[in-house]
């Protein structure tokens, strides 16, 4: 428990459906088992690309804010938003330039690309190691927990409508056995386009 | 400790840095305790009570057996599982199954869910400073014909629940049967969000398939757990067991 | 800034001292192979990347292209093989274009024993390297620390005795392509059922002289999941929502602009 990926707490998962994704994260921040509070999101977007990070609450936050300065910079410079299949890579190069320093941090990564509107999410080690996924990524201190209700509970090609119910069932029961996430969570559902952003909590 | 403390001649432990030459004496030290991995999951039902584990016996990465079964019938309807460190989960079995006999050579009687129950509690906590390391759940009857789970932690602490997974993928299948079993967080649609799920006895087919679907949930995202599952089921018949292969990669 | 960046390293050797340990980063509990036949070489791997016990990836590539004929399985902390998979692919091409000729396998392995060796077995990247260049096919293995080694056949990762058990017994001199493939992706296979941290899928390359190289990704799947016993879909409405917005987020308006008569203040 001194380690620095499990000393803030919290979990994120991302889920593929029908022309659809979903992302969702828990809402707790705390210090050991000290809870200090129920309103730290861990999902960040940048135009339609969405970012879990999940891990030291301190690198999130700063990871958040490179983030949205390397997407506005890619904005200016291309004059488009930037697409999730290339956002993975500018969070896989951010992460491995620290190779030796790293940011204890497990990101996650939904959207649908704007052009081709496919549905694309993927995870990342600490060191940016992406893992690409056709159905679910999870990450955080209930990972383990997120692992077993998402291998069981998921299914291909669910609507948007049904991918909420299974990605919010699979997170709520996942962080109800961590103690150190929960204390409340955010879903969002992003079809071609719109998002659907919900709130729920214990 | 000072480095002071120890005479000149003494053991140093070196690297190739001068400034990490610490002079301490080497330890060597013999650990009594492995983790042969393995899952066991047990549900209580209304009349019957399933004790299931995976059959993989291993050590680091190696497969050491794919059959090695760890789910035992104890005798007076128990089924009994102690997963962890096989040597002592075996030792506590055979421990249990013995004096299961002399229970009843002495009182000539079955002995109840409740008894064994408590029993196992001494057996274990009897080794409080030296615990068998394992993860104990058992199963069987109550008086009441209602189907009991129990279960330990290795020192003995218990507790009657209605459903227990554990071992190496417990994490993994535990928030599964809270979802599944006690219907943690569902809510009843027609009730707009008002009413939670009403709780109610699941039929011995619905409690097959969550087992089953659970060991081979973990199978996918578990290195330890794999090769076959076999499942013990206790009804007021007797004792049963099916077996159901696993993905034994 | 060039390079890799050490920024957070005292930071984290501070944390570190405070007896607060290092997450781990996924590895590749792997198995690979190469084999040599006659007219070429073949590499292939399992999909099954770990975090500790868990499955992090079921379905990872751990081939890597560094040119078009000449590939690279990977095992060990899986960024470090993608990464200095990357880096060497790119500078080999770079390469190749100020020489004016097609990469050689023994370019390839030096650049990577080399970057390797500089960062004195911290990379855990093992690698067999494998390909075709106008001197011939070639199979080599590399080590974190930058010890290389040749030979017709090789393994590498968790699994890489398992492998080498097959690779032992049944690798001949003059092996033909077909009977190299299955030489591989047996050996892959012992890996796969024999180690715990090898499992799914087989994946193979092909490097044949005179030949594009050809990637069979997932080769083999002998572990395809069988269906559930139950399907898990809840009824609409079984979860508590506190609240619900709707963002359109997608919405660019273009407007022509006239630039000539557009009002420019000085």
């Amino acid at each position: 428990m001194s380690d620095p990926s499990s000393i803030n707490g919290g979990s994120a998962v991302a889920m593929m459906g029908k022309d659809c994704v979903a992302i969702a994260c828990d809402l707790r921040l705390g210090s050991q088992s000290l809870g200090l509070a129920n309103n730290f999101e861990k999902i960040f977007n940048f135009g339609h690309v969405f970012l879990g990070l999940a891990g030291l609450a301190t690198d999130v936050t700063t990871l958040s804010e490179i983030f949205r300065m390397k997407t506005n910079l890619y904005k200016m410079k291309e004059e488009r938003l930037i697409e999730p299949e290339s956002f993975a890579n500018l969070v896989s190069s951010t992460l491995y330039e620290r190779r030796f320093g790293p940011y204890f941090v497990s990101p996650i990564v939904a959207g649908i690309n704007s052009k081709t509107d496919k549905p694309f999410i993927c995870g990342f080690d600490l060191i940016g190691c992406i893992d690409y996924a056709k159905d679910f990524i999870v990450a955080g201190t209930s990972s383990d927990q997120l692992f077993g209700m998402c291998e069981s509970l998921y299914e291909p090609n669910l609507e948007p409508e049904d991918l909420f119910e299974t990605i919010s069932q699979a997170l709520l029961s996942a962080t109800d056995r961590d103690a150190l996430s929960g204390w409340g969570a955010v879903v969002y559902i992003i079809t071609k386009d719109k998002v659907l952003f919900l709130i729920y909590f214990f | 400790m000072s480095a002071s403390s120890f005479a000149e001649g003494k053991a140093t432990i070196a690297s190739e840095y001068s400034s990490e030459v610490r002079r301490e004496p080497i330890e060597h030290q013999f650990n009594p305790y492995s983790d042969n991995g393995g899952t066991i999951l047990g549900i209580a039902g209304k009349d019957f009570a399933v004790l299931a584990g995976d059959t993989r016996h291993t050590t680091g990465y190696s497969i050491n057996s794919r059959y090695e079964p760890k789910v035992f019938d104890a005798g007076d309807g128990f089924l009994i599982s102690a997963n962890g460190f096989s040597a002592d989960g075996n030792a506590l079995v055979k421990r249990f199954q013995n004096q299961l006999k002399w229970y009843h050579f002495n009182h000539g009687k079955k002995m109840g869910i409740r008894s064994g129950a408590r029993f196992i509690q001494h057996l274990l906590y009897g080794k409080r400073f030296f615990p068998y390391y394992v993860h104990t759940i058992i199963a069987g009857l109550d008086e009441e014909g209602k189907g009991a789970v129990f279960s330990f932690d290795p020192i003995g602490s218990y507790e009657r629940e209605q459903c227990r997974a554990g071992g190496s993928a417990a994490s993994l299948i535990m928030p599964f049967l809270d979802n599944q079993v006690n219907f943690k967080n569902q809510l009843d649609p027609e009730s707009n969000g008002t009413k939670k799920k009403e709780l109610r006895y699941l039929s011995l087919e619905e409690v097959l398939k969550l087992v089953k679907d659970s060991f081979s949930s973990a199978t996918e995202r578990h290195i330890l757990v794999g090769d076959g599952l076999e499942i013990m089921i206790v009804t007021k018949e007797g004792v049963r067991t099916e077996y159901y292969p696993l993905k034994k990669d | 800034m060039v390079g890799l960046s050490f920024d957070n390293y005292q930071r984290n050797q501070y944390l570190a001292a405070k007896g607060v340990g290092v997450p781990k980063a996924t590895s590749t509990g792997t198995t690979i192979v190469g084999c040599k036949f006659n007219g070429g070489v073949i590499i292939a791997a399992d999909t099954r990347a770990t975090a500790g016990p868990i499955v992090a990836d079921k379905n990872c590539e751990k081939l890597h292209r560094l040119s078009p004929t000449i590939w690279c399985a990977g095992a060990g902390t899986a960024a470090d093989t993608e990464m200095v998979t990357q880096l060497i692919s790119s500078n080999l091409e770079l390469h190749s274009m100020s020489a004016n000729r097609s990469p050689r396998v023994v370019t390839a392995l030096t650049m990577l024993k080399q970057h390797l060796y500089k960062y004195q077995g911290h990379i855990g990247a093992y690698l067999i390297v494998a390909g075709i260049d106008p001197t011939g096919a070639h199979l080599f293995s590399i080590h974190a620390h930058g010890s290389t080694d040749v030979g017709f056949y090789q393994s590498l990762g968790s699994g890489s005795l398992a492998a080498m058990a097959v690779l032992e017994s049944n690798w001949r001199d003059g092996l033909t392509k077909e009977e190299a493939i299955k030489l591989c992706s047996d050996a892959i296979e012992a890996g796969i059922w024999n180690d715990l941290g090898s499992g799914s899928n087989v994946d193979v390359c092909v490097m044949e002289i005179g030949k594009d190289a050809q990637l069979y990704r997932n080769y083999l799947t002998p572990n395809t999941r069988a269906q559930k016993s139950k399907s898990y879909k809840f009824p609409r409405g079984s979860t508590a929502i506190l609240k619900e917005d709707i963002y359109k987020l997608v919405d660019v308006e273009e407007e022509v602009v006239n630039l000539d008569t557009m009002q420019v203040d000085a």
